[in-house]
């Protein structure tokens, strides 16, 4: 008759974190551990997310985004460690967790024969909201959405688009601190996805900690504080987006054009800046340099120096896919 | 909605003209009356009513059940011409309304209570209604009230023709209600039935396996409703009115507890695995066992000799109840969340009195073993009453008494040491997997046959595969002992034997793992006591005694 979660595959784990102590942080994951048999869905995962702040949250599919977004919804539980929101526990306070939580799961979650109003209507009645509070959320969360027009227009008659808008107003209706939103760009047009994110600095500049999910670096770049890519389950970096990029750019590409004997050049660069190959494609060499524009303009001084005829020579700078491919490796569970 | 959201902003408030001003305010006082009262309603009856007013089912069944009303009326009329104006006809008239109304109310509205949980498990939407403020208990009880609501507007549309059959008498106004009677209660116990299965299983083929079911216990209850409800209009009620009355009283006594059990457990499978779902069924087990052990208590003692019969019936439906209920309660997970802990009675008095409602395995079989205890012995008390009032001559002393007390002694002995198996067999299962609590069902399933095969098969070996006599060494085959009870010849002794055994089992379980049996409480974080300070100063919840000051 009650049931909790697997335990068997944790008992080697230290006992439970205690008591949520960091009192900045809107959001928390402690430790997180989801097993789901023997795959780890989630494993050992901790973050915070400041108040007012969006938080990407970054990783290829199956990378375990959807579970850790889940148990922060009280949707699931953790098999080890625990999350807070607002202070509280996702395990022992669910109820204290949703008053504050807004929630889009990555799937609509509509009824049959209802149209947008009677839809919204029926979740602020859900969140405890009446009376005169209700007609004026409703009208907030229609306003704010733009979704008025469509207002008494059936759910099943909707665009994708706006079905999104819909499902982000449901999350919205009983004014929560935080909102979860679980890929919520996916599938959206170039202008949805513009207005989405539009909407989404709008909330955080309300005030409201948003935590998104996204498989594309770049298309939370722009709209969050700060981001955590994730992948099989581990979190393999947090910061800002800058700080992320910075610190998996320490090296560039270099291309160099040598118009005599490109092979000799590759042998003499691989033996002076100890590396294990270059990569040579007719008269381009190229290869990972770790330098930066002066140690790049010593090696061509070097290079002509020895009798090469140094034709080109072309940085890259590496950009967010590059930083996102470097950092995940590509495994799914 | 729109129209509740213009009316407010309405342009009619503020007209000039004094009378269309008044009639403004009188509609705009409706209105925010309407409102208040739309704000106390369940949400789900509101969303509910809402769908089903637009619902292509609900459409087709109404007007179904319409064309059919007036079609049974024009026919029925015309076949029983001219005689209806002189021969009471009213019979023949209301079998044909019941059958048109039975099949939504016992088919279609159960099936569709089932398919619109079903449903928000498909389509996503249980989760987001989960996550917000409404309990399970809302959802339930939401589902349920707009069950009713259809019900009633089937009631309502033909109610006319049954005021028409009336009218052509034969059939009077008592057997009139309490063919009415039958049809809500029996439509609201199935929809019940058909909302408890509903969350029952999440994999496809459990899916299948939970419609059939609710398929096949709607069409027996259709067929056992209509031949009880068609013979009384035929031929009347053959009762006498104590029976009457008492039946009355059973079937709406256990029908609300069986009906408030079955929703506490459609509660429970869609509360979250971190609260405490175990306390409010075992509650409400206590609810549907009071219930019954009252009613058999007055049949034994004021209908006669014939109350036996009900006794019997009853003891036999709480010994199955308690045996399955038993096995769920020893599976349940050992794992107590800080949740449930910090939610355990916490004075003396209170330990000792409510701590074997709290969830887990240990107190689950401590409960269930008490339970099924003092059931046996308000059985035998009930039996004694009955047997030194209505036959002195087979009183006390006698061999029927030495065989009710032997029965009763065997069931209570073999559940208790079932039960402890199955405690252990569980918790041997759960050292390596974290399966579901239903498999303390199957588990004493498991050995209940296994108990009984191996004396019997053992015994047969060794007498080289030919019949031989019941023996000591047969002490755990259950079915053989209770068939030696039966026949009267089974030795002196023997039941306390098993019971002795089963007594240690118990023991031995209990010592084993006195944490479950006891588990202590934690305290409330610090956080959780501020918020419900501020909850309480602003009235949305009750103080806690904790709370921090």
């Amino acid at each position: 008759m009650n049931d909790v979660t697997d335990t068997t595959a944790i008992s080697s784990l230290p006992p439970a974190p205690a008591v949520h102590v960091n009192d900045s942080a809107c959001i928390e994951l402690r430790r997180l551990h989801r097993f789901f048999g023997d795959t780890k869905a989630v494993s050992d995962v901790s973050f915070s997310v400041p108040r007012g702040h969006v938080f990407g949250y970054i990783g290829p599919n199956g990378a375990g985004k959807t579970t850790s977004m889940r148990i922060l919804a009280t949707l699931d539980l953790p098999s080890y460690g625990d999350a807070f929101v607002d202070g509280f526990s996702v395990v022992n306070d669910p109820e204290f967790v949703r008053q504050r939580l807004g929630f889009m799961p990555d799937s609509f979650g509509t009824y049959r024969d209802v149209n947008c109003r009677e839809y919204l209507d029926f979740f602020a009645r859900a969140y405890g909201l009446v009376g005169r509070e209700r007609l004026e959320r409703l009208r907030w969360v229609l306003g704010f959405t733009g979704t008025e027009n469509m207002a008494d227009k059936p759910i099943r008659g909707l665009s994708k688009g706006m079905k999104q808008r819909l499902c982000l107003g449901r999350a919205l209706i009983h004014d929560p601190a935080v909102m979860i939103l679980d890929e919520p760009a996916a599938g959206l047009d170039p202008r949805a996805r513009i207005e989405l994110r539009r909407m989404i600095r709008e909330l955080a500049d309300r005030g409201k900690t948003v935590l998104i999910s996204s498989h594309i670096l770049t298309e939370l770049a722009e709209m969050c504080d700060s981001v955590g890519i994730i992948e099989q389950g581990r979190l393999l970096a947090t910061g800002s987006v800058d700080d992320i990029q910075h610190q998996q750019a320490q090296t560039r590409e270099l291309v160099i054009r040598i118009l005599n004997d490109a092979d000799a050049a590759a042998r003499d660069i691989c033996k002076r800046l100890s590396l294990d190959a270059t990569i040579v494609d007719g008269e381009l060499l190229r290869f990972e340099f770790a330098g930066d524009v002066n140690d790049q303009a010593a090696l061509v001084g070097w290079l002509v120096g020895q009798g090469y005829s140094v034709a080109e020579v072309t940085s890259h700078k590496k950009s967010l896919e590059d930083v996102f491919l470097h950092v995940t490796e590509g495994l799914v569970q | 909605m729109s129209e509740t959201i213009d009316t407010l902003n309405s342009p009619k408030a503020i007209i000039g003209e004094p009378s269309k001003r008044r009639l403004a305010q009188w509609t705009d006082r409706v209105d925010a009356l309407c409102l208040q009262l739309g704000d106390l309603m369940n949400p789900i009856l509101v969303k509910e009513t809402r769908q089903a007013l637009k619902s292509r089912q609900f459409v087709i069944t109404f007007s179904v059940l319409l064309i059919a009303a007036l079609a049974w009326t024009v026919i029925g009329s015309l076949s029983m011409m001219p005689q209806i104006y002189t021969s009471p006809s009213a019979p023949r008239m209301l079998v044909g309304y019941y059958v048109v109304l039975a099949i939504p109310m016992l088919l279609v509205v159960p099936l569709a209570a089932y398919r619109s949980l079903e449903g928000e498990i498909d389509d996503g939407t249980l989760e987001l209604l989960s996550i917000t403020t409404m309990l399970p208990w809302q959802i339930v009880l939401g589902k349920l009230a707009s069950a009713s609501l259809q019900m009633v507007l089937y009631l309502v549309a033909l109610f006319p023709c049954v005021a028409y059959a009336y009218t052509l008498r034969g059939v009077d106004l008592p057997t009139t209600m309490i063919i009415i009677g039958v049809l809500v209660a029996s439509a609201l116990l199935l929809t019940v039935v058909a909302l408890f299965f509903a969350p029952l299983s999440r994999t496809r083929t459990g899916r299948i396996g939970t419609l059939l079911a609710v398929m096949l216990i709607l069409i027996n209850a259709e067929w056992g409703v209509g031949a009880m409800v068609i013979s009384m209009i035929l031929y009347g009620n053959p009762l006498p009115i104590d029976w009457v009355m008492f039946l009355t009283a059973a079937v709406v006594l256990v029908g609300l507890a069986l009906g408030h059990l079955l929703l506490t457990a459609t509660a429970a499978q869609l509360t979250p695995e971190s609260e405490n779902r175990s306390t409010p069924l075992r509650i409400s087990l206590l609810i549907l066992s009071s219930v019954m052990v009252g009613l058999s208590a007055y049949a034994c003692t004021e209908l006669g000799e014939t109350g036996l019969a009900v006794h019997g019936v009853f003891a036999m439906s709480l010994a199955t109840i308690w045996l399955l209920c038993g096995a769920l309660m020893s599976a349940e997970s050992t794992v107590m969340t800080p949740r449930i802990r910090r939610e355990l009675p916490q004075s003396f008095a209170a330990r000792l009195a409510l701590t074997w409602l709290t969830p887990g395995p240990g107190t689950g079989l401590v409960f269930a073993s008490v339970c099924i205890l003092l059931l046996c012995g308000a059985s035998v008390v009930g039996l004694y009453y009955s047997i030194t009032m209505y036959a002195p001559g087979r009183g006390i002393g006698t061999a029927v008494w030495r065989q009710f007390v032997q029965l009763h002694v065997l069931y209570a002995s073999y559940a208790i040491a079932m039960l402890c198996l199955v405690r252990a067999v569980v918790a041997i299962v759960r050292m390596k997997n974290q399966p579901p609590v239903q498999v303390g069902i199957a588990a004493f399933l498991a050995i209940a046959v296994v108990v009984a095969l191996v004396p019997y098969s053992v015994g047969l070996h060794y007498n080289d595969y030919r019949p031989y006599a019941y023996s000591w060494w047969q002490l755990p085959n259950w079915a053989w002992t209770f068939q030696q009870s039966l026949d009267r010849s089974l030795l002196r002794g023997e039941e306390y034997v098993i019971a002795f055994a089963a007594g240690c089992m118990l023991m031995g379980a209990l010592m084993l793992s006195p944490s479950l049996v006891m588990p202590r409480r934690t305290a409330t974080p610090r956080r959780v006591k501020e918020e419900r300070l501020a909850e309480s100063r602003v009235g949305t919840a009750p103080p806690d005694p904790d709370a921090v000051t």
